[in-house]
Formats: C-alpha cells, sequence, structure tokens
C-alpha cells in the first residue's frame, strides 16, 4: 500500500473526527466527500459543457467530485421521499393522533413493570412497521410510560427507580432501532437501497425488509428475557426493603 | 401523457418537491422563525432539487448542494415556533378515536398496494414501493382532511412543523448515500479492503463476517450514528470482501450489517438523543444509567448480529 492510497482514507478520517467532535453532521459529511475526491485526483468539475475552458478546475476525460455529488445526490433522492407523508401525520397529530396513541397505552393492563416494558416495545415496533418516525423519549416515556411503571412497581426505593427509568429509555430504543427497519419509508432501508445501488448492487426493498424480520424476533425476544428478569431483581429489591 | 408517466418515480419526485416549496413559502413567512430567510432558502433549494433533479446539469444540483450544507454550516436552518394546543388534541382524540389512525395507515398500506401492483404487472417491485410511498402520502394527505374537515393550509402547515423540528439532518441519509458514491469512485473502499486482508485471510468467512461487524459497531461507538458508519463499512469491507468473493445475497447481508451497527448505538454517549437526553429527562442520578441498563442486551444482539450472518451466508 503505498502514501498516495493513504491519503485517500482522509474523508474517512474527516467523518469520523469530525462527527465525534460533534461539528454539524451535514458540513462534515460533504467536506468528507470534496476531500476525498481531491486526494484521489478528481478535479472539482467535470471537462465539459459550462466548465469546459476554465484552468484547474477541469481536467479533461475525469468526473469532476462535485459533478459526481450532485449526480449522486438527485440519485439518491428516494431517501428523503419521506418528507412527502409528513403533512398527513402532522395533520393526524394536531387532531390526536399522539393523545389517542397515548389512550390506547393507557388501557395496557400490564401487572408489571417489565410486562409493560415489553409491550411499549412491541408497540414502538409496529411505528416502525407503519414508516412512522418519532422519538419516542420525550413524547410518550417520560410523561406516559415512566409514570405507569412507577405505579406498577411494588417498591418506590431510589434504587428500583433508577433500575426502571433506565429500562423505560431502553425499552424505547430497542423498539424503535430494530423496529424501524421493516418499513420501506424508513431511512435505515432507503439508505441502505440507495449505497448498494451506488457500487452498483441492485437489491430488493422487499429483501431488505424480509430480513429484517429475524433480527426484530431476537431483539424482542432478548428484550422479554430482560425485562422478566427486571421484574425478578425488583421483586427481591422490594422483600429485602420489607 | 401516458399512465407510466404518471405513477413514476419522477413523478413523485416532483409531488415531493412541490411539498418542500409550499413549505419555504410558509417559511418565508413565518414571522415566529429567527432565521426565516434562511430556512426558507435552504427548503426552497431542497424543494428545487427533488422537482429539476433529473433532469438539472449535475454540476448544478451539485453547487446547489454545496449551499444547502452552507447554510446548514452557518446556522442558517432554524425551525418556527407552531406548537399545537394539547387541550385541543385531546377534544379531537375524544371525538375522532381510533378513526384518526386511517390516514396514517393508508401510507403503508398504498405502499404495499402499489408494490403488489407493480409485481402483477411484471414491473420493478422496488419502484412499485417507492412511487407507492409517495401516492401513499398523498392519499393520506387527502384522507386526513375528509376526516378532520381541516383546511389544506393547515396540513401543510403541519407538515411543515415536523419537518423543520427535524430539521437539516433530514437530508444526511441521502448526503451519506452520496458520500459511499464519492468513496467508491475515490476508491476508498479498495484502500480500506486491502488493510483488513493483510491482517485476515480472504477465505476465512467467519473473520471477515466478525471484522465487518465490529467495523460497524466500532465506527458507529466514535460517530454515534449508524447510518454515517454504514457507507464506509459496506464500501470498504462488506462489498469487496463478503458480499462479492463469497456470491452472497446483498440485501441480507446489508441490512444485518446496519443493525450490527445500532447495537453500537445502544452503547454510547454519542448518541445522546437516545441514550444521554433520557436519562436527563427521567431525572436519573446516573447519566450513563441507560446506557449501563442496555450495555448486555446490546453485546447480545451485536453477537446474534455476527452469528445470524455468518450462518445465513454458510447455508445459502
Amino acid at each position: 500500500m503505498n502514501i498516495q492510497d493513504l491519503f485517500k482514507l482522509a474523508g474517512v478520517a474527516i467523518v469520523v473526527v469530525g462527527l465525534a467532535l460533534r461539528l454539524r453532521t451535514t458540513l462534515v459529511v460533504v467536506v468528507a466527500a470534496l476531500v476525498t475526491g481531491l486526494v484521489a485526483g478528481l478535479p472539482l468539475f467535470s471537462h465539459e459543457g459550462f466548465f469546459q475552458h476554465l484552468p484547474y478546475l477541469t481536467k479533461p476525460g475525469e468526473a469532476g467530485v462535485i459533478n459526481a455529488l450532485g449526480k449522486a445526490f438527485a440519485d439518491n433522492r428516494l431517501i428523503t421521499l419521506f418528507i412527502i407523508t409528513l403533512p398527513a401525520i402532522g395533520l393526524a397529530e394536531r387532531y390526536g393522533l399522539q393523545e389517542q396513541s397515548a389512550n390506547l397505552i393507557r388501557k395496557i393492563r400490564a401487572a408489571t413493570v417489565g410486562r409493560l416494558q415489553i409491550v411499549y416495545q412491541i408497540f414502538r415496533v409496529l411505528h416502525g412497521l407503519m414508516g412512522i418516525r418519532l422519538n419516542g423519549h420525550p413524547s410518550f416515556v417520560r410523561p406516559l410510560i415512566f409514570p405507569m411503571s412507577a405505579g406498577a412497581a411494588q417498591s418506590s426505593d431510589t434504587d428500583s427507580v433508577e433500575k426502571i427509568k433506565a429500562a423505560n429509555a431502553a425499552a424505547e430504543n430497542y423498539g424503535n432501532f430494530y423496529g424501524q427497519n421493516l418499513s420501506p419509508a424508513q431511512a435505515g432501508v432507503l439508505l441502505v437501497y440507495g449505497v448498494m445501488q451506488g457500487v452498483g448492487l441492485m437489491v430488493s426493498v422487499g429483501d431488505l425488509v424480509l430480513f429484517t424480520i429475524p433480527i426484530v424476533a431476537a431483539s424482542i425476544i432478548l428484550a422479554v428475557i430482560q425485562f422478566i428478569r427486571l421484574d425478578r431483581a425488583l421483586g427481591k429489591m422490594a422483600e429485602a426493603k420489607r | 401523457m401516458t399512465i407510466g408517466s404518471v405513477f413514476s418515480l419522477e413523478a413523485v419526485y416532483v409531488l415531493t418537491g412541490v411539498t418542500l416549496l409550499i413549505f419555504a413559502l410558509m417559511t418565508f413567512a413565518d414571522g415566529a422563525n429567527p432565521r426565516r430567510l434562511g430556512s426558507g432558502l435552504f427548503w426552497m433549494t431542497l424543494g428545487i432539487i427533488f422537482v429539476f433533479g433529473g433532469v438539472a446539469p449535475h454540476w448544478l444540483t451539485g453547487l446547489l448542494v454545496l449551499f444547502l450544507v452552507a447554510l446548514d454550516g452557518f446556522g442558517q436552518v432554524r425551525r418556527g415556533s407552531s406548537e399545537t394546543d394539547p387541550v385541543e388534541q385531546a377534544e379531537h382524540a375524544r371525538r375522532l378515536g381510533n378513526r384518526i389512525f386511517i390516514p396514517v395507515l393508508a401510507i403503508p398500506i398504498v405502499t404495499f398496494s402499489f408494490a403488489l401492483i407493480f409485481r402483477w404487472r411484471g414491473m420493478d417491485v422496488n419502484r412499485g414501493a417507492l412511487v407507492g410511498l409517495g401516492f401513499g402520502g398523498v392519499a393520506a394527505m387527502l384522507a386526513c382532511l375528509k376526516l378532520t374537515g381541516g383546511n389544506a393550509r393547515a396540513l401543510m402547515n403541519e407538515g411543515r412543523r415536523l419537518n423543520e423540528a427535524m430539521g437539516a439532518v433530514n437530508i444526511l441519509p441521502q448526503l451519506l448515500a452520496s458520500l459511499g458514491v464519492i468513496f467508491t469512485a475515490a476508491g476508498v473502499g479498495k484502500v480500506i479492503a486491502q488493510g483488513i486482508q493483510q491482517v485476515i485471510p480472504a477465505n476465512n468467512l467467519f473473520l471477515l463476517v466478525l471484522a465487518n461487524c465490529l467495523g460497524m459497531a466500532l465506527f458507529t461507538i466514535i460517530m454515534g450514528n449508524s447510518f454515517a458508519a454504514f457507507p464506509v463499512i459496506a464500501t470498504g469491507v462488506l462489498v469487496p470482501l463478503i458480499i462479492t468473493p463469497f456470491g452472497v445475497n446483498p440485501a441480507m447481508a446489508a441490512i444485518i450489517t446496519l443493525t450490527a451497527g445500532s447495537s453500537g448505538t445502544l452503547m454510547t454517549p454519542m448518541a445522546a438523543n437516545f441514550n444521554i437526553v433520557p436519562a436527563a429527562l427521567l431525572n436519573m442520578r446516573d447519566q450513563y444509567g441507560v446506557i449501563k441498563f442496555q450495555l448486555p442486551y446490546a453485546l447480545t444482539m451485536w453477537s446474534f448480529h455476527v452469528l445470524l450472518l455468518w450462518l445465513l451466508i454458510k447455508i445459502s
């Protein structure tokens, strides 16, 4: 491997360092793209049409990095297609979508803290399946799932409550992360589709969703085990207090 | 105009672009937005790319992308302050009940129907699903208007509220996919693949799968974002070292690799929105309490991904 090749990794380094430093993500990604193209010896613009006679900016016979960026961004418009679903979801929210979802959650008769987390995780998987993107921490977990869990708990000592809170947040994350790929309307599936198309491999969105199913199944089974163990641990903590 | 051009991907992009242009006009007029000019320009530019991306010269689209990112980089993209009234929402919820789910459910139903119709007519099913997603959005808008008796202005304004709440990071996955294309054009993947081949023999499938999933999780832990890790790992490890030489189903390998990264997200404070902010929202004593709870689960899920990917390749 020669030095020229190693320089090609500059873009990877920019993404890693830029995001780790919490710089503006969009800017980091595009700077990484431009730097990668330039160190690989690509000109800024293709040597055709508008920029044909400009020196330095173009090289005869080579595609420009800005042209490549524009083409890739236009080709991948499908990833951001979900914006067209926002007006309907937004108006439905105004007319009580979240309130009605909360009404459904309140009807859950889960006897224990652990079972409530399991039901909530499945509820979030169903959101993924319907293609709804949602950060459930402020909208469901804090106002609803935590008070309901605290109500179902046998004891309210600080150690138990701390564990319950962690479980609430975890149920949200488990359901959200692994459930979201069940719909082709979700960014993850479309990102994979776009990236694979970019390297010349055609994949079917149906297959992407299909192979998500075993992962979702495992994510739920594993969570059931963890939450049942949580119930036991909470029970022991409550007994120890008595 | 033929049926084919109405129900095409390009038509759906134009519809989405028009939606964005309407959002942009509303943002320009939004006195509550501290950066209404910059924010309006951002959504307008994105709308223009959606409408004309198929016909505009690529250098122009490329420059428009740089403009978008510059607006965001200089902090010019902000949200207005349109909050909906919770009391009003509760009233509507009582009146409409579960019927409010009808328009939302229309989206996946229409998406799926289009995919089936495309398959039945012998056309590309993927395209069907994407076109269906676009028309599903439109069908949901109509259903929502009919159900609520709300007006079109409120419809677009609520869409704009959601869109602005997510903000400029909306375009991040699209940018990341573009980064993947540039990585491929520049041969970045080859360099990473060569580096890994110096350590791992090219015929050792298990170690390659392990390196693939480990790389995905580590990059995600450092960056806090599995979507950002995916193009790097896909072009550098997954495609050149696993999919191509072993003839693996790319959809299966790619989606499992992506969620191997999600296991990393569960372990990292860099994914603050998911792991640190909730601890604060819930007034937890330990700001890492959520991560500590998730750690054994995440490690088990990650191991499951390694085994599943290896097994599925072995048996196929």
